[in-house]
């Protein structure tokens, strides 16, 4: 063997020793963990700090992959469609307050909260109603106070109590770190004085002006309670910080471990882009309490040797909603998808049992699922309305009788249920008529089972007496044929009609609002209107709705809250301009004082009145056309879970898959 | 050449300032900004959105924020995510890019392979059945309408057959007392495929060096010794059977790239053969009494590799920014879902972070893919 050879043996040789140490090396980090299980843990936390949580202790003994058939642990798996953005509680109610993480972080311990099914405003950690406001001098000041009694023996799953502490630290965090976003709707810092511990079970809150209910008993008093055993020293440090906004990053970049929940479940993990995972909490106050509605409105929830209440009126007679609290399975699993289609698959196959979505299913996919083994389709209401909103700075938008004529000619019926063939719901009032306690039956519902020729009849009616005329008056024959457009239309100041410009979201973004809008186009043309749909992107009409110059009429939709201050929101004119919620200016004195006496109302029976009337007046008034809402369509493994109700506004995913109550089979 | 690499690295940052320049000016087109989402909530006051705002460095003119975008862009300084408020842009991209690289470095090396391996004997037996049937179906199959094909590829495979997942890169019932992260597999998996990737080269050109009977006597042991020690690492690892989890989820996604994406190699690969085939070399080759497949592989192949060799080099950059369908269907959330929702919602930092990443890599690419030229074509030589 020559040198070349003998060198050439040697080069190859060592390419292989060289490679195998680095192949050896890029995996010698992982032996080591496995060799040295307790440094995993501590490897995890350092080097993915935001990326794994730390497995609660209760945790280590749980099974990994059996099923409750085989005696392992009894998992729900949910499928939602986006990733969290985070775990700390603090930050999704700021910046990162999305739906999805709504799904996995909700749970957090509050005074009071609604019931299922029906909304009761019922008292949660409170063990009763708070005292009536009252008006108190405090230091020279006068406040507005109230007294809450909080149920003893409810615990955070680190073994401390709930207690008044717990609520007076997390209502002064949001205050003193000007938390924003979601935070700001339940903390009003221009009402919230401050709040103080009487003793642990004894909570007193101090307004700086009287709270209505949307301030406190639907505002600060369902504000989620944090731990302040364990958010202390975290707020301690934030607040080492000169200015609010570094105190919030310091705040929200905490990365929660082992953070004590009240709730039914804790968190566990998330694993990111995958899943997220909670797991039961053995410690839940709550656990076993039965809750049962009267068909007579009252409400009754007791928990056998703890506690029992009652409210609006007398708990007997025939019921309308029974059911125990639970949680009763071990652990519920958050998986990500990004389509609905390989979701569906996902729900026929089992890898799912329930798909969590505030839009539902399409209902397209949902007819796939009809008839199939082990899946049973539900249909519920949304909480929301799309709507048709007018331009108040512009003539003639600014023309009740204009406005009432173009509600008229609205067919929703004929839309919903022949266009749309039923994917959508016609609806008349501000207030959804699931939303049973405030919903008034008795509101003007115009235009409602009018032919076209009556449609026609009643616009023109309205439009002549307000003083608008044709040239050539628009005429319909009874079996809906225009027989004669209206043409040479002028307004009550002798100006001919401007041509009046539609925004509606394109067909791509929501087809069901782009077809009323071509639909309403058509309908005002048959009247002699020039109207012009303008079907564009969703971002672009929020921007052009900023600036009155910038358009005429726009379709767009609202979600709506249980409690109807959104009307003081959409209509008051005090929010008009800019990022105001009332873009089209919409400016009515007695209409305001209606809306202010609401914010200010701390009687429910009162507020409900006032409510009322709220929607008479903007049922005539129309500064929005309310056209339709649309059905949740939900699908879930009936084979597998038992549900105590599937009837809710909004759909099971209001209530989060409702993890607290459902059974698995 | 040292003026060259220099001119060339200032075409590069050129080109990257108005990269960052068109991007951001894109996004700033598109009509109000992240805390639109403000003011479609009735329960927040316009106060809040302004807040926001504020916090957000959003309430600056344009100028402005473009000044403070370029800096830094230039500097790294990518910021803080809108969306994933406050976690860092790059700690943002660090997270999504390893589940990207493993993915479609992978399907692209395969599909480089196959149609390297295809277009090679497409040419070699021109006119045969093979050429048109390849052809047809490799067109047919490029051209395919790709949300669909992958739809139907998870419901033959994954729910009809039930050989595959439904989607998604791990199955969350093995995983939700796994030990590490994903991200840490995903990382381990790119070091595993980096370290037998330089073994295997280092065993090439030893065994090259060796020349002859030599060069399989030592290459054929170095690679059975290497693919034995990576499953044998990984099984030792005690995380292993999460990697295995990871590549479960990947055949289908890969494979479905693969059969679509395949055919634009095979193609180029033909036509650079064929042109090669009519050279001289080629006929002396023959005219040595050659076996054909040594004139087909070592003589004609390799010359035709130029143009296939830029053309991957240019794919593996851009595997790095993945494919919003293929994610998207798969429930795969790598970089191109994150560029997707970042655009959507406006979070300029990442939209801009994410840009220079891709940016960096696209033109880094084409400046290895020129001097791969001078390489491998000694005519080439750059001045």
């Amino acid at each position: 063997m020559g040198v070349g050879a003998r060198t050439n043996k040697a080069i190859a040789a060592l390419t292989i020793v060289l490679a195998m140490v680095m192949m050896i090396g890029c995996t010698r980090e992982v032996i080591k963990e496995v060799e040295v299980p307790v440094e995993v843990t501590k490897e995890v936390v350092v080097e993915k700090i935001v990326e794994v949580e730390k497995e609660p202790e209760q945790m280590q003994e749980t099974p990994s992959t059996a099923s409750e058939g085989d005696g392992g642990p009894k998992v729900y798996q949910l499928g939602i469609f986006e990733d969290l953005t985070t775990a700390n509680y603090w930050s999704y109610m700021g910046p990162n307050g999305t739906i999805w993480n709504s799904y996995v972080l909700g749970g957090k311990p509050s005074l009071y909260t609604l019931s299922a099914q029906r909304f009761d405003y019922v008292p949660s950690v409170a063990a009763d109603f708070s005292t009536p406001l009252k008006e108190e001098n405090v230091d020279g000041v006068t406040l507005w106070t109230t007294e809450v009694p909080l149920k003893q023996g409810v615990k955070w799953s680190d073994g401390n109590d709930v207690t008044a502490h717990d609520f007076v630290f997390t209502a002064h965090t949001v205050l003193d770190l000007e938390l924003t976003g979601n935070w700001s709707s339940v903390v009003d810092p221009k009402f919230f004085d401050h709040a103080e511990a009487l003793d642990d079970y004894r909570l007193k809150v101090y307004f700086k002006e009287k709270p209505g209910l949307a301030r406190w008993q639907f505002g600060l008093a369902f504000m989620s309670m944090l731990s302040k055993a364990y958010w202390e020293p975290v707020v301690e440090e934030a607040k080492k910080e000169a200015n609010a906004i570094e105190q919030q990053r310091i705040l929200y970049a905490h990365v929660p471990e082992n953070e004590p929940s009240a709730g039914g479940y804790l968190f566990r993990k998330w694993e990111r882009g995958a899943f997220a995972e909670n797991t039961k909490n053995d410690d839940y106050y709550f656990t076993g309490a039965e809750v049962t509605h009267y068909a007579n409105g009252a409400y009754a929830e007791s928990k056998p040797g703890s506690y029992e209440f009652t409210a609006y009126g007398d708990p007997s007679g025939e019921t309308s909603l029974e059911y125990t609290d639970g949680p009763f399975v071990d652990s519920t699993i958050y998986s990500i998808f990004s389509n609905q289609e390989a979701s569906i698959l996902a729900l026929k196959k089992g890898d799912v049992d329930f798909m969590l979505n505030p839009l539902g299913l399409q209902r397209g996919l949902q007819q796939q699922l009809e008839g199939q083994p082990g899946l049973a389709n539900i249909e519920n209401p949304s909480s929301g309305f799309r709507y048709l909103g007018f331009n108040f700075t512009k003539p003639p938008l600014d023309n009740k009788a204009f406005r009432q004529a173009v509600a008229v000619l609205i067919d929703k019926e004929f839309l919903t249920g022949t266009v749309l063939q039923g994917v959508a719901i016609p609806m008349y009032t501000t207030v959804p008529e699931g939303n049973g306690f405030w919903y008034n039956p008795n509101v003007s519902l115009l235009g409602k089972g009018l032919s076209r020729a009556e449609r026609t009849a009643q616009a023109v009616e309205l439009m002549k007496d307000a003083g608008f005329t044709w040239e050539k008056e628009p005429k319909v024959s009874d079996n809906g044929t225009v027989e004669v457009e209206g043409e040479g239309l002028k307004m009550p100041n002798g100006e001919p009609m401007p041509t009046l410009e539609i925004l509606a979201p394109s067909a791509g973004y929501d087809p069901l609002r782009s077809t009323f809008a071509i639909w309403i186009e058509r309908w005002l043309k048959d009247m002699g209107i020039p109207a012009k749909a303008k079907l564009t992107e969703f971002n672009v009409i929020v921007e052009r709705t900023r600036d009155p110059e910038n358009f005429d009429m726009w379709i767009l939709g609202w979600g709506l809250s249980t409690f109807p201050d959104y009307l003081e929101a959409f209509f008051h004119s005090r929010h008009f301009g800019g990022d105001g919620h009332n873009r089209g200016g919409y400016s009515n004195e007695e209409f305001d004082a209606l809306a202010e006496a609401l914010l200010v109302e701390t009687d429910l029976n009162a507020a409900r009145d006032q409510v009322f009337e709220m929607q008479e007046f903007l049922a005539d008034d129309l500064p929005y056309v309310v056209l339709f809402t649309t059905p949740i369509l939900e699908t879930y493994r009936d084979d597998r879970l038992a549900f105590p109700f599937t009837e809710n506004l909004g759909g099971l995913q209001r209530t989060g898959g409702s993890t607290s109550t459902v059974a698995i089979k | 050449m040292g003026n060259y690499l220099a001119r060339r690295t200032g075409q590069i940052i050129l080109t990257l300032f108005l990269i960052v320049s068109v991007a951001f000016f894109l996004v700033q087109a598109q009509p109000g900004d992240y805390t639109a989402v403000f003011a479609q909530n009735p329960d927040l006051p316009p106060e809040v959105r302004a807040q926001v705002q504020a916090a957000f460095g959003l309430d600056k003119s344009l100028g402005e924020q473009y000044l403070v975008h370029i800096k830094n862009s230039f500097t790294g300084q990518f910021g803080v995510s809108f969306q994933h408020y406050p976690r860092t842009v790059m700690e943002v991209i660090t997270e999504r890019l390893p589940r990207t690289a493993v993915l479609f470095l992978t399907a692209t090396v395969i599909s480089f392979y196959v149609g390297f391996a295809l277009g090679k004997l497409m040419a070699w037996k021109r006119g045969g059945l093979f050429e048109y049937t390849a052809t047809v179906s490799g067109a047919v199959l490029f051209t395919m309408f790709t949300p669909w094909f992958a739809l139907m590829m998870i419901w033959i495979f994954s729910f009809q057959l039930g050989w595959f997942p439904l989607g998604k890169f791990l199955d969350p019932l093995l995983w939700r007392d796994a030990p590490v992260a994903a991200n840490k597999v995903f990382n381990d998996m790119l070091m595993t495929a980096a370290a037998f990737s330089v073994f295997v080269l280092f065993a090439i050109l030893a065994s090259r060096k060796a020349g002859g009977r030599q060069f399989r006597q030592w290459l054929v042991p170095a690679l059975v010794i290497g693919s034995v020690m990576v499953p044998v690492a990984w099984a030792m690892s005690g995380i292993g059977y999460l990697a295995l989890d990871i590549l479960k989820h990947m055949v289908l996604p890969i494979g479905t790239l693969t059969v679509i994406s395949f055919a634009g190699t095979m193609l180029l690969t033909r036509n650079s053969m064929l042109e090669v085939l009519r050279e001289d070399f080629v006929m002396a080759a023959r005219a040595k009494g050659l076996p054909e497949r040594v004139v087909r592989d070592k003589h004609a192949a390799r010359n035709a590799l130029l143009p296939v060799v830029t053309s991957l080099v240019y794919s593996l950059a851009f595997a790095i920014d993945g494919s919003v369908i293929i994610e998207g269907i798969f429930s795969w959330p790598g970089m191109g879902m994150t560029l997707l929702q970042a655009v959507r919602s406006e979070d300029l930092p990442l939209v801009m972070g994410a840009f220079v990443f891709i940016g960096i890599f696209a033109l880094v690419a084409h400046l290895i893919a020129d001097l791969l030229y001078a390489y491998l074509d000694p005519r080439i030589r750059y001045q």
